[in-house]
């Protein structure tokens, strides 16, 4: 338990902390026409740490006292989140360079974020979640108000920020509870405690505790009835940073919500079981039917990742190994439905102004059929249409409630999952059949065109990755269980 | 040579319908007459081998369906009945084909009218050649499926349409026992092969089944359910009614569809099915009385209306009736005797009212013609051999059709004959005088015309009128012709085993009283007479007639209400079932629980989902605290219980 | 005991009834000031444990920046609060329903507490006696080895606070026009003056 030990093992956590801060003092001393260079530096600083990740030690370490833990199921994260994050800090380049975001703290703050998630991901106590959480969430709240004389991007900013607070209090009311009960915050002390405990359930007061904590991951992963942030938060932030919500925090607090459930709280399965299936259950049917009637294609997506988050959720309520390795599969296709989206998002514009509003896309197909046929392949991918990406996602989840027992929750997140094909397919309604408008600026420029053959290529043709992604989420959740 | 008969029209059909319009009205119009033409010439040899030296087989040609039990080939069988069929189609199908060049000169649509009427042609031809009930059931659809297309051919015409459409319907009533009458015949006997069954049909003469409790002779069931078929095809009383209204069709395919070769394929069919008919006393009783009725209610209807083409009308209706109660007597060569005369007389008539049409522009009202004779006097001579062939008057073909009928159903012995006897005489009668009556209206006294019309008045072009030389000469010598064949003493040998008789009527009928045999003649006489008085001596009389016994006439001449009586049971309550159904329970109850009550479910929860998303803050922050709140409240209830 | 089970009730009550004033007043400034009442109270809870490293930094860091932060805001900011009351009070019954469901179950929580057995081996990190060592001594050798992964990251959600507040507050204005005294008092006087030969009765 030495400290070389430690940061050989956090060494990608590490390496992300330190050049964050380089980074963030070479702006200073450079100034904001440093910010695209930053922003690169930024990619590249991700694209090592996610290389560090890779090369670590495959098998479960900890770290700092217990603090800290790298095993399969972080680094599977860890490399997801990376992506996700690198991803769209690309396409935000060419939109803060026009649309006036010259901040160079901008990709340090994202950075930050980053390392937040990271943290989040490889937590091992409660205060260490509870740390990286907040790392995370305090750069989020920053980068969502970044816009600051948008009314709309601070207003996004300061709800964010009240409505994290009130998370963050109930989130540490529930870890003091359970702090009270079993004397410790340390994930393998908890486990230990419960597992020792006699199995009709543990005292009420750990419970009201746990569902604390689940409160305040759920609104992390913008669950319902925790999710009323995100449609807000979403259309106000600008979209580049939309982008970035949607995608690498949805993925790390995700990961994290699993490892807290399956790890310290494995053995009151029975009790959040519950919780978890209603929060799941309720997420799907919002998801799916409050997305019918927006006309913003932000908040549309907002309500469609609600959604999605539901279906990752019904993985976690199964509760097992398929479970997991589910949950894992569904955040890598809805990783890369997201960015490409949101990519596609971003080349909406006309006459040098974004439009956001669901009806301009009508008639896409005539007027840049290859962005129709992109979006068209991400949207019937959400809509989960075999063989596209997400269905192998919502395949994989469902499975995992099948073997649970749980029918209800199968069927009902079927029947969402109809609902919700109706805003999907309405959009390729909208570009395949309706007048065309005018034609959206041309060209859309390199990032975004890349990103957006890229995802819409490993969408449509996931199925040629299925088996090496299957595997290593196979590997991944493994490691939850093996504890 | 079989094969090729049955299928020369179908090929030009299919060319004529698919490349015609392509390569105009001369082409199609070849490519549908010769090969109608050479089948006629096939058909003629047919007759020849198979009636006379008695070559007849069955053709097979592949097996069409093959599920467990039920094999169903696909088979054209030549015996006697059929030969007489396939010439009696093929004859006058050419001489329609023929004349149609001529009367549909000046429409736009020729080769479609070509490809229809050789496409009917086929699926006729089909239907007789049928060696089992499905093909039958092949040609007696696409027959009826021809003559929809036909009878609408002037789409633009609404009348045409909705007669095209009552024509389906109709059908559709007489299709559906035909239907049920197929299926039942698979279930008695596990075939629908004609010969297995035919070999069959002793062995279950006495079986019953059980239904709804009542013990149910099958075999009667089944007879009846088939002559349903018939009656609709065929236009007996009841299902009678779209004959008329077919009208609105052009008139060669009246001549053809509805005169001379598909309203007697029900009588076709229940001849073919003797074997099965013999053995069901009761449904040949019931074909009698239907048939008797028929024959004399259309002929009553055919004295009072005014359309020339709607007199010819009900004057077939009245035929077939003939045939049918020949048929339920037993006489079965003497109705198919009949229905090679009448198709020749008939079609005659029909192309004869066809050419005044088309002398008159398009008039077919009889109370604006007259006088017609002298500018038309081929077509007026033509008309005068199909009337008095269709009267019955001596030597001509419908005198020994029709005597041999009536005497078949005098000689039968049974009170249901002698019904369907008195009826047959008053029929003549009435056949004779509205026969006459259509004559004189339209070719003799004054003209009714106006003069505009009157001095364009022209007699019809050769191409018209050859066909109609060529059926007068069937009108005058196929009778006698061929009665020693096919109702004499060659009969034995010319039919064969093609039909059954289990007792030969016709030889009863050759010993029936002389005054049976005069009697149609002498009504016949009668009805000439008393239309020459009406019509040409005292032309005011009819109309004081028709005043003295108003309401009889009124009756008559509103078709005995048939139309009205079933516009009121059937139509009314069935648009009225449609409508409630359509209105209350598709439209409210299942597309408004189903697609459009989801949908609407489905938007109000969204817009309900959308009106939650308040944009306040403490809005948000008490939702995620009630939301903890649930939560824990139902932990605690769960734990304290 | 007696005196410490006195001042713990004295502390205590004065904590909560500070905390309710502090959403009850109707002058945000009394609000902030009761505010700053519960912090002296619960320095002094502290203190009663033992914890005086920790009630110092109460006393400095809470009273001392952040609430005299809040009073300077408060009052430098225009907000019509009886307005926002009003608002308030509209959800007061259902607000007051559901905290009132909240307190019974957490009553209900606690009237059941149980510590697991367990507890008392997992409990972490043993701190020394407290006589051996001070506790601002006990604090740092935790906090600088045990806890050392927390204590970083803790500095880091300081920064990015630091670093949010700077992006969302600092501006450049150029329009602005500001007092640069190095280059006022650099200036020539021949680049401000400009000496004018008026004549006499003409003017300028």
């Amino acid at each position: 338990m030495n400290l070389a030990a430690d940061i050989s093992i956090a060494w990608p956590e590490i390496f992300v902390a330190v050049t964050a801060m380089l980074l963030l003092i070479f702006g200073v001393f450079q100034g904001n026409q440093s910010a695209r260079l930053i922003s690169w530096l930024t990619v590249g600083v991700m694209f090592i740490a996610a290389v560090l990740v890779l090369s670590s030690h495959s098998g479960r370490t900890v770290a700092f006292n217990d603090l800290f833990v790298v095993d399969a199921f972080a680094n599977f994260a860890k490399v997801l989140l990376l992506l996700g994050a690198a991803l769209t800090l690309i396409l935000a380049m060419p939109f803060n360079a026009r649309e006036g975001i010259p901040q160079f703290e901008f990709p340090v703050l994202v950075l930050f974020a980053v390392l937040g998630m990271m943290m989040m991901v490889s937590a091992n106590d409660l205060i260490s979640l509870y740390l990286g959480i907040e790392l995370q969430s305090l750069s989020l709240y920053v980068l969502a108000a970044i816009r600051r004389d948008a009314l709309r991007s601070a207003e996004a900013g300061l709800k964010y920020f009240v409505l994290g607070a009130l998370s963050s209090g109930i989130l540490l009311y529930g870890m003091s509870l359970v702090y009270g009960f079993a004397g410790s915050t340390g994930f393998d002390n908890l486990a230990a405690v419960f597992a020792a405990g006699d199995h009709d359930g543990a005292p009420i007061g750990v419970i009201v505790g746990l569902v604390f904590i689940i409160a305040g991951l759920a609104f992390k992963v913008s669950a319902v009835p925790f999710h009323m942030w995100t449609p807000d938060v979403y259309e106000g932030a600008p979209t580049p940073i939309t982008a970035f919500f949607a995608v690498a925090p949805k993925i790390a607090a995700m990961a994290l919500f699993v490892r807290v459930m399956l790890e310290p709280f494995g053995d009151l399965f029975e009790q959040w079981q519950q919780v978890i299936w209603f929060i799941s259950l309720a997420s799907m049917t919002l998801g799916a039917f409050a997305a019918i009637n927006q006309t913003n294609i932000k908040r549309l997506m907002a309500y469609s990742s609600i959604g999605h988050m539901g279906f990752v959720l019904v993985g976690l309520a199964a509760g097992n190994e398929t479970g997991a390795q589910g949950v894992l599969l569904y955040l890598t296709v809805y990783l890369f439905m997201n960015v490409g989206t949101f990519a596609c998002i971003l080349a909406m514009r006309r006459q040098g102004r974004m439009v956001e509003d669901i009806d301009q896309l009508a008639g896409l197909s005539r007027t840049s059929p290859k962005m129709a046929l992109a979006l068209a392949i991400f949207m019937f991918s959400m809509a989960g249409i075999p063989p596209l990406a997400g269905f192998f996602g919502k395949y994989y989840v469902f499975l995992a409630a099948i073997q649970a027992e749980l029918y209800t929750l199968a069927v009902v997140g079927l029947l969402a999952s109809v609902v919700s094909a109706f805003y999907y397919l309405r959009i390729v309604k909208l570009m395949y059949f309706d007048e065309p408008l005018d034609a959206f600026d041309q060209p859309v420029g390199k990032e975004i065109s890349t990103i957006v053959i890229g995802t819409s290529a490993v969408t449509a043709l996931f199925i040629l990755v299925l088996w090496p992604v299957l595997g290593s989420a196979a590997i991944a959740a493994a490691t939850l269980f093996a504890v | 040579m079989f094969t090729a008969t049955i299928f020369l029209p179908l090929i030009g059909a299919i060319i004529a319908g698919f490349v015609g319009s392509r390569l105009g009205n001369r082409f199609a119009q070849l490519v549908t007459v010769l090969p109608m033409l050479a089948s006629a010439i096939l058909a003629c040899v047919i007759l020849y081998t198979v009636g006379f030296e008695g070559q007849g087989e069955t053709v097979h040609l592949f097996t069409w369906i093959d599920v467990g039990t039920l094999e169903i080939s696909w088979a054209l069988r030549f015996d006697t009945l059929t030969a007489v069929m396939v010439f009696v189609v093929t004859v006058v199908s050419a001489m329609v084909h023929v004349y149609s060049i001529g009367y549909m000169s000046h429409d736009p649509h020729i080769p479609r009218f070509m490809a229809y009427l050789s496409l009917f042609t086929f699926f006729m031809l089909a239907l007789v050649t049928a060696d089992n009930f499905v093909q039958m059931f092949f040609g007696w659809e696409g027959v009826g499926l021809c003559s929809y297309l036909l009878i609408g051919f002037w789409f633009e015409k609404p009348t045409a349409n909705a007669a095209a459409i009552k024509a389906f319907v109709v059908n559709r009533v007489g299709d559906f026992g035909f239907l049920l009458g197929i299926l039942g015949v698979f279930f008695a006997f596990g075939s629908l092969d004609f010969d297995t069954v035919f070999a069959a049909v002793p062995g279950v003469a006495d079986q019953s089944f059980n239904f709804l409790g009542a013990d149910v002779h099958m075999l009667t069931t089944v007879c009846l359910l088939l002559f349903i078929g018939a009656m609709g095809k065929s236009a007996q009383i009841g299902l009678h009614t779209w004959l008329p209204d077919a009208m609105e069709g052009p008139t060669p395919v009246s001549a053809l569809i509805h005169a001379a070769t598909m309203v007697t394929a029900g009588v076709f069919m229940v001849v073919r099915l003797s074997p099965m008919f013999e053995f069901a006393p009761v449904a040949l009783t019931v074909i009698v009385f239907v048939g008797g009725t028929t024959a004399f209610f259309a002929a009553t209807i055919g004295l009072t209306q005014w359309d020339i083409k709607r007199v010819i009308a009900y004057s077939t209706c009245s035929q077939l009736g003939y045939m049918f109660f020949a048929v339920g007597v037993g006489a079965y060569p003497a109705a198919i005797f009949h229905l090679m005369t009448h198709a020749f007389f008939k079609a005659l008539l029909f192309l004869g009212s066809g050419s005044v049409i088309h002398g008159m522009h398009d008039e077919q009202d009889m109370r604006r013609m007259g006088g017609l004779f002298p500018k038309m006097k081929v077509t007026g001579t033509l008309m005068w051999i199909g009337s008095l062939a269709l009267a019955g008057v001596p030597v001509l073909a419908g005198f020994w059709s029709k005597d041999i009928i009536l005497e078949s159903a005098f000689a039968a012995h049974t009170g249901m004959g002698l019904y369907a006897f008195w009826a047959g005489i008053a029929a003549a009668l009435m056949t004779a005088f509205y026969s006459w009556r259509l004559l004189f209206l339209t070719f003799h006294g004054k003209t009714r015309a106006d003069n505009h019309t009157f001095e364009g008045v022209h007699e019809s072009p050769p191409i018209m009128i050859a066909p109609l030389l060529v059926l007068a000469l069937g009108a005058i010598f196929s009778g006698y012709l061929a009665k020693e064949f096919f109702v004499g003493d060659g009969m034995e040998a010319f039919w064969g085993t093609s039909i059954l008789m289990l007792h030969n009527v016709i030889e009863d009928a050759h010993h029936a009283p002389k005054w049976v045999a005069q009697l149609p003649t002498v009504m016949a006489a009668i009805g000439i007479a008393g239309a020459w008085l009406m019509y040409m001596l005292r032309p005011s009389w009819p109309g004081k007639l028709a005043a003295l016994i108003r309401p009889v006439y009124q009756f008559v001449f509103s078709k005995w209400y048939f139309d009205e009586l079933y516009d009121m049971m059937f139509i009314r309550p069935s648009f009225y079932l449609g409508r409630g159904l359509w209105k209350s329970g598709d439209g409210a109850v299942i597309d408004g629980v189903g697609p459009d009550g989801i949908a609407a479910a489905t938007r109000d929860i969204a817009g309900r989902a959308g009106r939650m998303q308040s944009g306040y803050l403490y809005h948000y922050a008490f939702a995620m605290l009630i939301g903890i709140v649930l939560f824990a409240s139902w932990f605690l209830f769960g734990f304290f219980q | 005991m007696i005196i410490q089970a006195l001042a713990f009730y004295l502390f205590a009550l004065t904590a909560i009834a500070a905390g309710v004033m502090v959403i009850s007043a109707r002058n945000p400034v009394h609000s902030v000031l009761f505010l700053i009442l519960a912090f002296f109270n619960s320095a002094g809870l502290f203190v009663l444990i033992g914890a005086e490293f920790i009630a110092m930094i109460l006393v400095i860091v809470y009273v001392g920046a952040v609430a005299v932060l809040f009073l300077f805001v408060v009052m430098m900011l225009d907000i019509n609060f009886s307005e926002l009351r009003e608002g308030f009070l509209q959800y007061l019954p259902i607000g007051a329903l559901v905290g009132i469901i909240l307190a019974a179950e957490l009553i209900l929580i606690f009237g059941s507490w149980v510590i697991s057995p367990e507890a008392a081996q997992s409990i972490a990190a043993p701190s020394a006696a407290p006589s051996e060592l001070t506790n601002t001594h006990a604090l740092g050798r935790l906090i600088y080895t045990q806890y050392v992964y927390l204590f970083q990251a803790a500095g880091l959600v300081l920064l990015i606070a630091m670093i949010g507040a700077i992006v969302l507050t600092l501006r450049t204005r150029p329009s602005v026009r500001r007092q640069r005294i190095a280059e006022q008092v650099s200036r020539p006087v021949e680049d401000v003056i400009e000496v004018k030969d008026v004549p006499t009765g003409s003017g300028i």
